[in-house]
Order: C-alpha cells, then sequence, then structure tokens
C-alpha cells in the first residue's frame, strides 16, 4: 500500500505505445459504442428509477418494457428543424455543441476496466492508453468541456442564455476546483498520476476507505461539476427555461444532454478508477480461488457494475433531494468544501509524513486526535458573532391604496376597511342630508 | 507519443460523429421558414434588444473565474508535490505547508471582504 | 534525496518584507476599520526598518545564496539599502492626512465608480483606504528582489511582483479618477506586453545557454556552444522588458501618463525605487551573464543612451504639467544612466550606484514638494499655476529650486557629483562621444528646470494662484531629509562614493 512505486509505474505504462493499430481502431470504436450504449442505457434507466421513486411506472411502451424509449427520442430530435437565432454568432453556435461533446468521449480513454485479455490472439490491456499524467489529463479533458456552456450561452444573443451560461460555467469550474484538490490525497498515496498505477496500488484495499473524506468529497463535487440535482439549477426546466441551452433546437440541444449524460459515465468511471479500486473485484469475490475473478474478461464485469451503482447515485440523488438556490451552493463549495479539502490535504500529508519518519501508526492516531481535540475546543471557545438586534418595523398606518394601487397590509399592520372612494359618498351624504332635513 | 495516437483516434472519430449528427440533422429536418421563430426566446414577450456581443454582466462572475485560476494553479503544484511525496521528507511539507497558507491568506482576506458571497 | 540549504540569515531582508506584507493582508481581513490606518502604517515602517537595519547588518557579504538563485552582494545590499531608505520616506508620506480635508492621496475605494454614490458616502464618512500599504510592501519587496536575483526565473518573478501592485497603486488616486484609471490601465497593459517580451528572450537565452544561473551562462558564453542567433535574439528582447521598467527610449511612452495620473506619493515611489531596482537588475544582467559579450550588446545601448537623453530632455522643454516634466527629466535621467552603462566596469558599477542613490532622494523630493501645492481642485500641476510661488512660500519654492538644480547638475548638489563621476566612468570606458551628448541634454535639460525656478521667484503670482498647503511631520520630515541629503552630498559625497566603490563587486 505504502511504497516507492517509480518501478512499477515504469512497467505498468510501457505497454501502451506498443499496440498495433488495429487493436488501437478495435478499442476506439468500443469506447464509443460503450459511451453510447451506457448513455441510451442511462437515460431510461434515469426516467424508470425516478419513477419508482415517485410511485408509478416509467416509460414502457417503446421497445420491450420501455428500454429503447431513449433511442427513439434522439431519433426524434434528429428530424426536427435547426433553428439558428437571427441575433446568434453562426459560426460559434454551431461549434459550441461540438465543443461539448467532443472532450466527453475522451476521458474514457485512459481509465482501466480490465487487466490483460487476448483479444484476436494479441495480449492487451483493456485499456485505450494511458499516461504517466492520466489524471491531469482527464482534468484538462473536462476543463475544455466547460467551454462549450459558456460558448453556447454567449453565442445565442440574448441575456437569458448568456447569464445562465455564465452561472452553469462559474459553478462548473468551482466544483471542478474541489474534485482537482480531492484528487491529491489519492496521488500521495498511490505515488503517481497513471490510472493502470492508481489501480495496481490499489491491490490490497481501495482508497475510498481509506480517503474517506477525499472520497467523500468527490462524490459532492462531482454531483455539482456535471450540473446534476440537486445543483441543477442553471439548467432547471423551471428556473430559467432551459438556461444556457434556451435558443438550441433539433440535435444540437440533444448533444448537448449527451455531453452532460457523457460527463456523468466519465466522472463516475474516474470515481471508480481513483476510489474503488477500478476493476478490482470486491473483497469476498476477489478472495475465490485466489484471485480468479481478477482476471480476463470478469474485471469489466466488476467495472460497469460500479459505474453503474455510482450513476444510480446520481439519479437517486435527483429523485430525492430538492434543489439548492445558486448562491447556496456556490456558499458551500467555496466557503465549506474548499477550506475542509485544503486542511484534509495537509492532514494527510502529516500523518504520511510522520508514518515514512518511522512513527508508529498508534502514535499517529494519538497525536492526530489530540491535535483535533484543540482544535475543537478551540472552536467551541471563539465567541459567537452577535448579530445585531434587528430594528423594529415603523408602525406606519394602513393605507390600502399606498402607491395608487392597492396593497395589502404589511406585517405589524392591522387591516382597516378602506375608505370608500368619494365618487360613491355623495348619494349617501345627499340620502343622509335628505333624511336629516 | 505513441501513448497520445490513440487518443487522436478517438478525437477524431468523436469528431465526426458530431459533425456528422448536425449536418444529417440539417439535411434531414424540415425547414419552414417562420420569422417568429427566429427572434430570441424570452417566454413569449418581444425580446428586448441587445448589444452586439452580449453587452455587460455582473463582474462576480469574473471574480469567480479569477479566484479559480488562482486555485487551479496552486492544485497543478501540489499534484507533483503529491506524487514525489515520499521522496521529499519534512523539508518538502514544510515548504508545501507553507505554500498552501501563503494562498490561504488572500483566500481569507477575499472571504472578509465579500468576494465570495452572492454568486 | 537531501534538502537544499537555505541561507535565511542573507535572506532575512527579504523574508522580513514579505512576511510583513502578508501580515498587512490579514490585517487588511480581520483588524476593525477604525484603527486599521495607524496599525497598517506601523506594520510597514517596522518592517522597512527592520529590513534596513539586517541590510546595514550584511554589510560586506559576497556570496551567491538559495542554491544559486539570489545574490547577496555589493551592488545588491546597495541598492536594498537604498530602496528601503527610499522606501520608508515614501511610506511617510503616503501617511500623509493633512493635505486633503479629512482624508490622505488614495481614494476611499478604488472600486466605486468616479462620481457615483457611493463614492460620495464614502468621502463624506472620511473613509480611508488602508491596503496601499500591503500593496507597496509586496512591491517593496519585489524591488529587493529585483537587483539581487542570480537566476533568470527568479528575475521575471521579481519583475512581476515588483510590478503588479504598482499597477494598482496608480489607479487609486482621490482626485481626477479618471486619469488615475486610465494611467493604471495604460501601465498594465504596456507592463504586460513587455513582461512578454521579456520571458520570451529568457526562454531563447536559456534556450543557448542551457542554464538559467548568470554565472553558468557567462561560462556558456564564453564556451560558445550553441547558435549565436538565438542568443542575439534573446539578449535584445530582454533588453526590451528592462528598458521598458527604466523608462528608455523606445519604451518610454507609458512614463509621462501614468506619472502624470497616478496620486503624486505613488508617482514619487515609483520615479525613485522602480528605476533603482531595474538599473540594478539591467547591470548585473548584462555584467554577470552577458558580460562575455559586451561588444554586442555596447552598440544597443549607445543608441537607446543618445536616444533618451535627448529625448528626455527636448520634450520636457514642451510640457505645461511639471508632473510631465518630471516624469520627461526623469527619462534623461535613466539616459544618462545608460551612459555609464556601456563602459562595464567596476568603476561604471560604482558610479551608476552613486548616481541612482543621489537622483533618487532628488526625485522623491520633488514630489514630495509638488503634493504641497493646492487648490481647489487638488494639486494644481499646471506650470503657470506655480508662477511666483516663492514670493508667497519662499521655503517650499527654495526646496524645490534645489531639487531642480540638483537634477541639472549644478554644481555643490548631489546631481553634480552624479553626474561627474557617470560620465567619467563613460570617458574611461571609450564612450566619449556619449559624453558630449549628454552634456548638450544636461544643457538643454537645465533650461527648462532654470525656467521653472525663474517663473517661481521672478514673476507675479496668478489671481486666483493655488496655496501653499502645510504638511504634518509625514511629509515635512521626508522633504527636510531630502534636500539636506541633496545638499550634504554636493559638498561632502566623499563618503557615499567610498561605499559606492566597496560596494561595486558583483558575485559571479
Amino acid at each position: 500500500m505504502i511504497g516507492l512505486s517509480a518501478d512499477t509505474n515504469a512497467n505498468e505504462i510501457a505497454g501502451f505505445g506498443s499496440d498495433p493499430w488495429w487493436i488501437i481502431a478495435i478499442k476506439v470504436v468500443a469506447i464509443f459504442v460503450l459511451l453510447i450504449l451506457l448513455t441510451l442505457f442511462n437515460i431510461v434507466f434515469e426516467r424508470k428509477v425516478v419513477a419508482r421513486m415517485q410511485h408509478r411506472l416509467g416509460p414502457n411502451r417503446t421497445g420491450p418494457k420501455g428500454w429503447l424509449q431513449s433511442l427513439a427520442d434522439g431519433t426524434k430530435l434528429m428530424f426536427k428543424e435547426d433553428i439558428i437565432p437571427k441575433a446568434a454568432d453562426k459560426v460559434v453556435y454551431v461549434l459550441a455543441p461540438i465543443v461539448a461533446l467532443v472532450p466527453s468521449f475522451l476521458i474514457l480513454a485512459v481509465i482501466p476496466m480490465g487487466p490483460e485479455v487476448s483479444i484476436f490472439g494479441t495480449e492487451t490491456r483493456l485499456q485505450l492508453t494511458d499516461l504517466p499524467v492520466a489524471v491531469l489529463f482527464t482534468l484538462a479533458i473536462a476543463s475544455v468541456g466547460v467551454y462549450g456552456l459558456m460558448l453556447a450561452g454567449w453565442s445565442s444573443g440574448s441575456t437569458y442564455p448568456l447569464l445562465g451560461g455564465l452561472r452553469s460555467t462559474a459553478q462548473v469550474i468551482s466544483y471542478e476546483l474541489v474534485m482537482g484538490l480531492s484528487f491529491v490525497g489519492v496521488f500521495l498515496f498511490a505515488g503517481t498520476m497513471s490510472t493502470s498505477g492508481i489501480v495496481a496500488e490499489q491491490e490490497r484495499l481501495w482508497y475510498g476507505i481509506i480517503l474517506l473524506p477525499s472520497f467523500l468529497i468527490y462524490l459532492i463535487s462531482m454531483v455539482g461539476e456535471t450540473n446534476r440535482a440537486p445543483f441543477d439549477l442553471p439548467e432547471a426546466e423551471g428556473e430559467l427555461v432551459a438556461g444556457w441551452g434556451t435558443e438550441y433546437s433539433s440535435f444540437k440541444y440533444a448533444m448537448f444532454f449527451q455531453a452532460e449524460y457523457f460527463n456523468m459515465v466519465n466522472v463516475s468511471a474516474i470515481a471508480t478508477t481513483l476510489f474503488l479500486g477500478g476493476w478490482r473485484a470486491p473483497w469476498p469475490i476477489s478472495a475465490i480461488n485466489d484471485g480468479m475473478f481478477n482476471t480476463g474478461w470478469w474485471p469489466l464485469l466488476w467495472f460497469l457494475g460500479k459505474v453503474v451503482l455510482l450513476i444510480f447515485i446520481f439519479i437517486w440523488l435527483r429523485g430525492t433531494l430538492p434543489r439548492l438556490r445558486y448562491d447556496q451552493f456556490m456558499h458551500f463549495c467555496w466557503k465549506v468544501l474548499l477550506p475542509i479539502s485544503l486542511v484534509w490535504i495537509v492532514a494527510v500529508a502529516g500523518m504520511r509524513l510522520a508514518f515514512n519518519e518511522g512513527l508508529e501508526r498508534n502514535q499517529i492516531l494519538l497525536y492526530g486526535g489530540i491535535v483535533v481535540a484543540v482544535l475543537l475546543i478551540g472552536s467551541l471557545l471563539i465567541p459567537e458573532k452577535k448579530t445585531p438586534a434587528e430594528p423594529e418595523p415603523e408602525e406606519r398606518e394602513f393605507d390600502a391604496f399606498a402607491g395608487g394601487h392597492p396593497v395589502p397590509p404589511m406585517p405589524g399592520q392591522e387591516f382597516v376597511a378602506a375608505r370608500i372612494p368619494a365618487a360613491t359618498t355623495q348619494t349617501d351624504d345627499r340620502t343622509e342630508e335628505s333624511s336629516r332635513a | 507519443m505513441n501513448a497520445y495516437a490513440p487518443i487522436l483516434g478517438l478525437i477524431l472519430l468523436a469528431a465526426v460523429f458530431a459533425v456528422g449528427s448536425v449536418a444529417f440533422s440539417v439535411v434531414a429536418g424540415p425547414k419552414r421558414f417562420n420569422r417568429a421563430r427566429l427572434d430570441s426566446y424570452e417566454c413569449g414577450i418581444e425580446p428586448t434588444p441587445q448589444p452586439v456581443g452580449g453587452g455587460r454582466f455582473p463582474v462576480k462572475y469574473y471574480l469567480t473565474a479569477m479566484t479559480f485560476i488562482i486555485f487551479d494553479i496552486e492544485i497543478i503544484f501540489l499534484y507533483p508535490w503529491a506524487v514525489r511525496f515520499d521522496h521529499l521528507g519534512v523539508f518538502g511539507f514544510v515548504a508545501m505547508v507553507t505554500f498552501i497558507f501563503l494562498i490561504t491568506v488572500p483566500f481569507i482576506y477575499e472571504w472578509r471582504r465579500g468576494g465570495l458571497d452572492w454568486d | 534525496m537531501n534538502a537544499p540549504t537555505i541561507e535565511y540569515a542573507e535572506l532575512a531582508p527579504l523574508i522580513t518584507i514579505f512576511g510583513a506584507a502578508v501580515i498587512g493582508v490579514l490585517i487588511e481581513a480581520f483588524v476593525p476599520r477604525k484603527v486599521r490606518h495607524p496599525v497598517q502604517v506601523a506594520v510597514a515602517l517596522l518592517a522597512l526598518v527592520a529590513a534596513l537595519v539586517q541590510v546595514i547588518l550584511l554589510a560586506g557579504t559576497g556570496m551567491v545564496a538559495a542554491v544559486g538563485a539570489v545574490a547577496v552582494d555589493g551592488p545588491a545590499l546597495f541598492l536594498q539599502g537604498t530602496i528601503l531608505v527610499l522606501a520608508i520616506i515614501s511610506v511617510a508620506f503616503f501617511a500623509e492626512r493633512r493635505l486633503e480635508a479629512g482624508g490622505d492621496a488614495f481614494a476611499p475605494a478604488a472600486s466605486t465608480l468616479p462620481g457615483s454614490e457611493e463614492e460620495r458616502i464614502l468621502v463624506r464618512e472620511r473613509m480611508l483606504q488602508t491596503e496601499v500599504y500591503p500593496l507597496a510592501l509586496f512591491a517593496v519587496g519585489g524591488m529587493l528582489l529585483f537587483p539581487a536575483a542570480n537566476d533568470l526565473l527568479m528575475l521575471f518573478i521579481a519583475l512581476e511582483v515588483m510590478s503588479l501592485p504598482l499597477y494598482l497603486l496608480c489607479g487609486m488616486a482621490r482626485r481626477r479618477r479618471l486619469l488615475s484609471q486610465e494611467a493604471a490601465l495604460k501601465y498594465f497593459l504596456l507592463g504586460a506586453f513587455s513582461s512578454a517580451i521579456f520571458l520570451f528572450g529568457m526562454a531563447f537565452v536559456y534556450g543557448y545557454a542551457g542554464t538559467l544561473r548568470f554565472g553558468e551562462i557567462s561560462e556558456a558564453l564564453t564556451a560558445n556552444i550553441g547558435q549565436d542567433g538565438i542568443l542575439l535574439a534573446g539578449v535584445g528582447l530582454m533588453a526590451v522588458g528592462l528598458l521598458f521598467k527604466v523608462g528608455a527610449v523606445p519604451f518610454h511612452s507609458w512614463t509621462p501618463d501614468v506619472y502624470q495620473g497616478a496620486p503624486t506619493p505613488v508617482t514619487g515611489f515609483m520615479a525613485a525605487c522602480t528605476k533603482l531596482a531595474a538599473f540594478g537588475a539591467m547591470v548585473r544582467l548584462f555584467y554577470v551573464a552577458f558580460g562575455g559579450m559586451r561588444t554586442d550588446w555596447q552598440p544597443m545601448l549607445w543608441a537607446v543612451a543618445i536616444a533618451t537623453m535627448l529625448v528626455g530632455a527636448v520634450v520636457a522643454l514642451t510640457q505645461t504639467d511639471i508632473k510631465r516634466m518630471l516624469a520627461y527629466s526623469s527619462i534623461a535621467h535613466a539616459g544618462f544612466v545608460l551612459t555609464a552603462m556601456v563602459a562595464a566596469d567596476q568603476t561604471a558599477t560604482a558610479a551608476i550606484l552613486f548616481y541612482l542613490a543621489t537622483y533618487g532622494i532628488a526625485t522623491l523630493g520633488a514630489f514630495a514638494v509638488v503634493t504641497l501645492v493646492r487648490d481647489s481642485g487638488g494639486e494644481a500641476t499646471h506650470l503657470a499655476k506655480w508662477a511666483g510661488l516663492g514670493r508667497r512660500s519662499p521655503v517650499l519654492a527654495a526646496t524645490f529650486a534645489l531639487f531642480l538644480l540638483a537634477f541639472a547638475g549644478i554644481p555643490l548638489t548631489s546631481g553634480f557629483v552624479g553626474k561627474l563621476s557617470v560620465f567619467t566612468a563613460a570617458i574611461d570606458g571609450g564612450a566619449a562621444p556619449l559624453v558630449v551628448v549628454g552634456v548638450i541634454a544636461s544643457a538643454i535639460a537645465a533650461f527648462f528646470y532654470v525656467r521653472v525656478i525663474v517663473l517661481m521667484f521672478f514673476s507675479d503670482p496668478a489671481p486666483e494662484g493655488p496655496t501653499v498647503a502645510v504638511p504634518s511631520l509625514w511629509t515635512a520630515v521626508g522633504i527636510t531629509l531630502g534636500a539636506a541629503a541633496t545638499l550634504l552630498l554636493g559638498i561632502v559625497p566623499g563618503p557615499l562614493l567610498d561605499l559606492a566603490q566597496q560596494a561595486s563587486l558583483f558575485v559571479r
């Protein structure tokens, strides 16, 4: 688990530059097909699961038990009219969905899905390629995908898409930051940034268990990064029409949502690789027959199972939690997640340093516990900031027609029957006078 | 360079798919001209005229982007340090904690001055 | 892997200043508004004085610290000491609050729109902006590192750390805010371009030499390993970046606008300290790193020096605003320093150090005097308004006349000794034509300096003329020290000349 893994890294990455071109072509097409199929599956899966959580059936007409619903939707969208608004910047308007979609294909290129297998007689690993900086590559590609959102909002030529695009972009980059910070713990333990190296290092214990805070922070930021509930205000239907996608129609609209679902798969795949042991089988199964289920094509099953589990968690969150307000989740990201991440990184580094320098694990836990206790007691001793007492609202007499139109009474005002306007009182006065007279 | 060649292949396939889909939908979709459909959508009312390029937008988005850049650069410095942490000893740990502290100071300043609010 | 050794004692001045700047930012975040100003001024002045004491204690060191990145030797320590002295006086000028009713020279909040309601409210509440003190400390830190950098990367970092706070400080004037913001934007854009060009040149030099350290670059030059084209391109581009900072022609276009728009205490700080730091870095780069190829860069410096002196002197003749006139005169002074730089030996270094010190003191004093001449709209910088000041306040006019005579190089002022040593070094280095041009330029410059003196003493004052404000101790002490030093160094320059001579050996 802890070790200087420079040698193993060289071995891990060495095999990848030397695959024959037809193997590479098969893998490229396989990743492409996998992504599309997973997306088609995910859309229907989401609708069915959310439906079941709401005590109803989901789509069950199109295809066997409704499983071809997303294919039908996508085909329908492709045949819709393609409208380009008058005020839009034509080139960027057409380019934006492409810029959003293409990077979301690329992340799966560096995700390991299995160990050595034999394809048509050639030994190769179930991974398109691996780089010494694979996770950094992933983060960079995710950042390029953000361009698509921003350009879409700006090029639509109208304020609502622009503001929606800005808000969406601000949210995505904030959560991307936290995501990046949660990786640092994994690098501290793995000693490498290459994905196959990280999976190899998780042979005995998954990082999701040792680095539980990093994993939880990553889970939260993963939901924020992909603009999914409960962080989906920028694209929620009731709020901003469709945010940055308001002016888009036909397949370009579908491409943005395809990109979002691809990103869901991508971040789940990254979580699986970095925190859940990648393609390794969970413990009871991996011990059977001295690791038989970790060889051959079996690991592909474990990998897909973990990815679908994480996507189920995405859908579960969508079905259960109410939407957070925009300033609430930006506050959460910058003022809660970011400080916690930084403190956790320093803590993990400190503990690992102590371990490397020879301190026993018990001693580390003892010292760590003392530090945490001191901090907790110190935070209890900080005096509460007294909120200034709100000034009493002025007592004003209730004027039903203040401002020239009818207004209801404010808190603290009593409802008094409005004075009837002069036009109708004249007759009363006359009748009163005549009755007095 | 060999390790990046498969990625180029995937980019090519993805780009062909994306451009092909857009082209197909332009060809396969109907084209019924309707002047109202070409206006910007503002929930049914007449759209207000916009300046070219979007006009002005609130400066707090710029602040968020700038703060993101600062912390992203910090993360870039954290990654190689974390990967080689075992070789660096106490000096490396103290140096990086100093660096993180020096980034945290302007973060605290921005927090207290309200740069992280309202958005 | 072994931990590198860091000589904390030799780097103490830098650590003090940067640490105090960080503490200043924390003070901004946490200290309540009422006590913020005194606390910031106290922290800034304490840190500067402490750093000055540490520099004086380090005198005589000649070593390269921090794994070859920072040089702690004579020229570095001399310039660091001078910059710290000038910075102490500058921060005292920043803290002056008697000249503006209830405020200082800085806008209460730089982020408010000029003319907006928020600005009016802040002025009415006599809000003071205190972020200038940490910004000034960061700028001073960069200025301390810039002449001491022994490594191309450290040179660039120091350039940026020095420049970025100055861009901000230029935009924070209380009066004529739009002009100030325009000056800041111009400085920022041109400075960013020149930093980019500087970095590009650095990349070429690194490509030629294969190393970033000055000493090793010098060895690579003698071994002549790479292609000359890349090296020449790199040296040229780096020279562009440094000449921009110094304000030499043809990269001087920012100087008049920025000097005019910035708040006058900041102008004084910039004019004095930035030039010192930039010349220190330039001399170290060209003497230590590129010393072996001096026959290649000397012709370039000849051309730049001649152009700078002449343009600075001639264009200043047409100026009607005193701050712009002083800006062009500082361009001319940069040209005089460049004449000594072409000589490329130790006497030249000593002459440059002495000239920079005396020029710095005189410039700071002159700009401080400019802050005192005020009318209802703030400072009265138009020359016509300065007519007859000698009649109304002879002390101020005499002090300003002293500074102007020092700029002109009249005997019995420090400027004369400075010019003498610089021109002597140039002649000894074989640049006699440069000295001829220098003398001509001095004569032209003397004309407009004397014109201002005549205007002050021998013209009638304007009817609704400006008044001369009486400053508090913060400014008064600074101006008095500056005037005294200018006079003293003109009469007995010996000690400072000897100090400069001792401090003129670069460590390699």
